[in-house]
């Protein structure tokens, strides 16, 4: 016989025999479950009502520990009861008492809803967990006297166990209404990270928004304006409703930092009744303030990479991966070095940081047979400083074998943009500089789907843009 | 006192080798050695050896790496084991502002001051500072705001004086250190350590360290320059001498190569009237082939700088008028630095030439504008000052910029110190002095390494006192190093018993804060 089968026959026998002998209990039980589990149903209205339930709802956050310490304290007593009856005697009292603190906190919980007008996605299940343990409870206490009875039965712990599981759940979507649903993991370490299921921010994870204002407004706003709360019609949990605004009208104006509301709230002083975050929760740092207010002044955008003077620790640019190590071609690569031509330098001390092609000094003669001799040393190749060198397009198909190739000098070259898409395969190219060369903007267009592409310069080519800003082109 | 080889009363013997004799027979005669020379030599040999024994390996390799990365002909192979990590930046062009540029009146914005005018500056700011000569017999020390208004510019909203129209069109590309900070209040020590980490003369300064731990990036083109700006013998300019370039107890093949602002840029490097290219060749080849005797003679490491030396001067003789020769510069160019850049020796022309430099792979470049001293006469000079400095230094950095060097490239413009709060002389509505302040001053940095728009450190409502990440010389200074991928701290040389670094001795640490 299966250990399920076995659960459910004990826990059939059990319930039997519960009804046979406490029948009238058993009734105002059924009642009491029936009552609880309408309130799985209740809705919430999100309408604020009178402030003395407020004030009584505000204690929910304190009476809410005792059940939680009764109900984590209950298994420990059955367990350590099977050597020490007494102990056992008292797991009797604490399921009763956890069940009354249970029904209390609960009802204080509707309270603090009910009055605050709260009502969101969160609300709701933190409240279904809490109607779900009191549930649990009562069966607890329905099964345990025969329980007792038949010693050893799995039901019983069976029920123990879902108890606990209920509350961990219960417990954590209570902490994600005070403290924000990234309380636990805005500190988890990456490795950590990356099991947990990444939050959809923003269509651009690596923009300034997602990197360093969501996460402000998600610490300090969202557990009033976002899915559990919508104080204001205000949502503050994407860049969309961000933007939208709330009752008031908009909350932030691209380039006025000055005229946006979301700003002014956060900088009254703490004593005003408009100051933000409200409710005496935690207010936002000076620094911040002034990550969004430069943020604001930048334009707001939803894509820009960096903010101009804004600086954040931790915020370096990723280091690229590491390529090959070459020193099995040292003695190649110094060769190279002591004779008149072309020549490889290492980046740095470290072999994992990849090798520059040098053309200065040979530039005039440099061309495309000698970039070819170059291939077999191209995985370590990180940068080819090719400017004013006489290679032609023939040379794009061997530089797109670069696979590491991270800059690429062609400024001056006879380069034009005929071939230039087969450079797309180059997934690490951050900077390609084709001024004074002959491509056109349609012919640099398809470059710009690069993924990693940020510095593309076409200064004194026909595909300058005619734009005032120096000719500086970023594709982010 | 050394005697004529022939004076028949010399105090010493007159060997052959004196003697205007062909060179063979001197030869010959070094040959065979007499006696008391080879007892002589060998009982050196044998001290010499005995301490080498001593010394271990290490006294070897320090010998061996005394000449730098250079030594070995091309750029790159490194056995100083540098770069310690991969760099930001390749190279870097330092605008010195030599005389020390009134931060008060150009960055640093204090518009509570102007109430304050002629108000005596409290003396709890200045506390128990010694002055310099100039002003501490002043009976009082009036508060002079600045003359200009300032207005804020860019997306960074950064304040600039009305002096500075060109830089206040850059201010999102600039990384200002409003702490910056000194030790020393008179110009020869300020800007000795400024530009070599220590006072006192001898010490190699940053470009020299530069060259010697970085090496070339080109064949045709010394590693450091240094560009002078004419003088405008209108303002009060502080003698700049060759001892801010030198390569200190570094091999002189490191010191930068001061290219002239009038006249030829290097002096005799063409061939005179009818040598050609092949004489100059043999005569070369010559030279080196006797330097090398003496090198294997002597083994002075001096030998080898003046061979790499002779062979520089002779490439030098093709690439410098290539690179002075402006013709071909397009049309954009002049609309960007203005008319000024097209005569030598002005500003706007040694910032062009900077960024020639950088295209053409030299690896520091360091333009001197003297004239900043402005102890009196403030209103009259400082507005000639900015004209002269203003339009080269964006220009400079926008054209980089545009040109897709200021990836790799990074801009410092700096002074020696400050300038003080207080008027030194007589204060009036239309004029002020101001005297030396080594206690703050405003730097900035573009390009390569730093972060953009960032304004790092703050100074008191006086512009006097640095009341929040303060940046000392040494810490500038090692984040310079730090953009080009170097550790200050690893990076020493072996003289007089000490681990000499530009950073000294004293703990200098990277200014986080303004790094990408």
């Amino acid at each position: 016989m299966s250990v399920a089968t076995k659960v459910a026959s004990s826990a059939g026998d059990l319930w039997q025999r519960a009804r046979q002998s406490r029948r009238a209990w058993l009734g105002a039980a059924c009642a009491t479950a029936l009552i609880l589990l309408s309130l799985l149903f209740v809705p919430l209205d999100g309408r604020p009502r009178a402030d003395w339930l407020q004030f009584l709802g505000r204690f929910h956050p304190l009476l809410v520990h005792l059940p939680i310490g009764l109900i984590v304290l209950l298994p420990v007593l059955e367990t350590l009861g099977i050597r020490h009856p007494s102990l056992r005697e008292a797991a009797g009292l604490v399921l009763k008492f956890a069940f009354a603190a249970c029904l209390v906190a609960i009802l204080f919980g509707l309270l603090l809803a009910y009055g605050s007008g709260e009502s969101g996605t969160t609300v709701t299940l933190h409240l279904r967990g809490g109607v779900l343990l009191a549930i649990e409870l009562l069966f607890c206490v329905a099964v345990r006297r025969s329980w007792l009875q038949t010693q050893h039965s799995p039901a019983y712990f069976a029920l123990l166990a879902g108890l606990l599981l209920t509350l961990t759940w219960t417990a954590h979507q209570g902490g994600s209404l005070t403290h924000g649903s990234n309380y636990l993991t805005h500190y988890m370490p990456p490795t950590l990270k990356r099991y947990v299921a990444p939050s959809a921010v923003s269509s651009h994870p690596s923009s300034f928004f997602a990197k360093h204002i969501y996460p402000v407004l998600d610490t300090k706003c969202v557990s009033c304006h976002g899915t559990n709360k919508e104080q204001g019609g205000l949502r503050l949990d994407s860049y969309e409703s961000l933007m939208a605004g709330g009752k008031d009208g908009i909350v932030i104006a691209p380039r006025n930092p000055d005229g946006s509301l979301l700003l002014k709230k956060v900088t009254l002083p703490p004593s005003d009744p408009h100051f933000m975050p409200a409710e005496g929760r935690p207010p936002l740092t000076p620094d911040e303030i002034a990550r969004i207010r430069a943020w604001v002044l930048a334009g707001a955008s939803p894509e820009a990479g960096s903010v101009p003077g804004i600086f954040i620790a931790g915020d370096r640019e990723e280091a690229p991966p590491p390529v090959g190590d070459y020193r099995a071609l040292m003695g190649e690569i110094q060769q190279m070095q002591q004779s008149q031509g072309a020549k490889l330098v290492p980046v740095s001390a470290k072999p994992s940081d990849g090798l520059i092609l040098r053309t200065t000094d040979v530039a005039a003669t440099f061309d495309d047979s000698q970039l070819a001799k170059f291939q077999r040393f191209a995985p370590f190749i990180v940068e080819a400083e090719l400017g004013r060198t006489a290679i032609t397009d023939e040379s794009i198909a061997t530089l797109a074998q670069f696979k590491n190739l991270r800059a690429l000098h062609l400024e001056g070259t006879l380069v034009t943009g005929r071939t230039l898409g087969k450079l797309s395969s180059l997934s690490q190219l951050s900077y390609l500089n084709l001024s004074a060369t002959k491509v056109t903007s349609g012919e640099v267009a398809p470059l710009k789907s690069m993924p990693n592409l940020r510095h593309l310069y076409l200064f004194n080519s026909p595909a300058e843009p005619a734009s005032a800003d120096n000719g500086i082109r970023s594709t982010q | 006192m050394k005697q004529h080889p022939l004076c028949s009363d010399c105090e010493d013997k007159i060997t052959p080798m004196d003697l205007p004799i062909p060179s063979g027979l001197k030869k010959e005669w070094a040959t065979c050695e007499s006696r008391r020379q080879f007892l002589g030599r060998t009982g050196k040999v044998l001290g010499w050896a005995a301490l080498a024994g001593l010394f271990g390996e290490a006294s070897l390799n320090y010998r061996a790496l005394a000449s730098g990365p250079n030594l070995q002909a091309g750029s790159g192979i490194n056995n100083l084991g540098l770069p310690h990590f991969a760099p930001k930046a390749k190279r870097a062009i330092y605008l010195f502002m030599s005389g020390a540029p009134p931060q008060i009146d150009l960055f640093d914005y204090k518009p509570n001051l102007a109430a304050q005018f002629n108000n005596d500056m409290p003396a709890s700011v200045r506390g128990n500072q010694q002055l310099t000569g100039m002003t501490a017999g002043q009976a009082r020390f009036p508060i002079a705001p600045a003359h200009w208004p300032f207005k804020q510019y860019g997306q960074t909203g950064t304040w600039i004086s009305d002096l500075l129209p060109y830089t206040a069109r850059m201010v999102d590309d600039l990384t200002f250190i409003k702490s910056t900070n000194t030790d020393a209040i008179n110009h020869e020590p300020a800007i000795m350590l400024m530009n070599t980490g220590n006072m006192n003369a001898g010490k190699p300064c940053l470009g020299a360290w530069l060259a010697y731990g970085l090496g070339s990036m080109n064949d045709n083109l010394p590693t450091f320059v240094v560009l002078q700006t004419k003088t405008n013998p209108k303002e009060n300019n502080q003698p700049v001498s060759s001892r801010l370039w030198s390569s200190g107890f570094l091999s002189s093949e490191f010191a930068g190569v001061g290219l002239r602002s009038v006249g030829d840029p290097v002096l005799y490097l063409q061939d005179p009237a009818g040598v050609d290219r092949q004489t100059r060749r043999k005569m070369l080849d010559a030279v080196e082939e006797i330097n090398r005797q003496t090198l294997a003679e002597v083994g002075d490491p001096e030998t080898n700088s003046r061979i790499a030396q002779y062979e520089m001067a002779y490439r030098m003789q093709s690439s410098v008028p290539e690179l002075t020769d402006l013709s071909k510069e397009p049309e954009s160019t002049w609309d960007l630095y203005g008319p000024e850049a097209k005569e030598p020796g002005t500003f706007a022309y040694n910032c062009l030439l900077a960024r020639r430099m950088a295209e053409r792979g030299v690896r520091f470049t360091q333009i001197y504008k003297r004239g900043w001293d402005v102890h009196d006469n403030v209103v009259g000079n400082l507005p000639v000052l900015c004209g002269e400095t203003d339009r080269g230094s964006y220009a400079l950095v926008t054209d980089l910029k545009r040109r897709g060097l200021l990836d790799d490239t990074l801009v410092i413009w700096a002074g020696e110190f400050g300038r003080t709060v207080y008027s030194q002389g007589g204060l009036s509505q239309e004029n002020y002095g101001r005297d030396h302040h080594p206690r703050c001053f405003t730097v900035w940095m573009a390009g390569a390494g730093v972060r953009p728009g960032v304004t790092y450190g703050e100074t008191d409502e006086y512009s006097y006192n640095v009341v929040k990440d303060p940046v000392h010389v040494r810490d500038f200074n090692a984040t310079i190093l730090h953009c080009l991928g170097i550790d200050h701290n690893k990076f020493a040389y072996k003289f007089q018993g000490l681990d000499q670094k530009l950073t000294s001795p004293v703990p200098a640490f990277v200014v986080q804060g303004i790094l990408t």
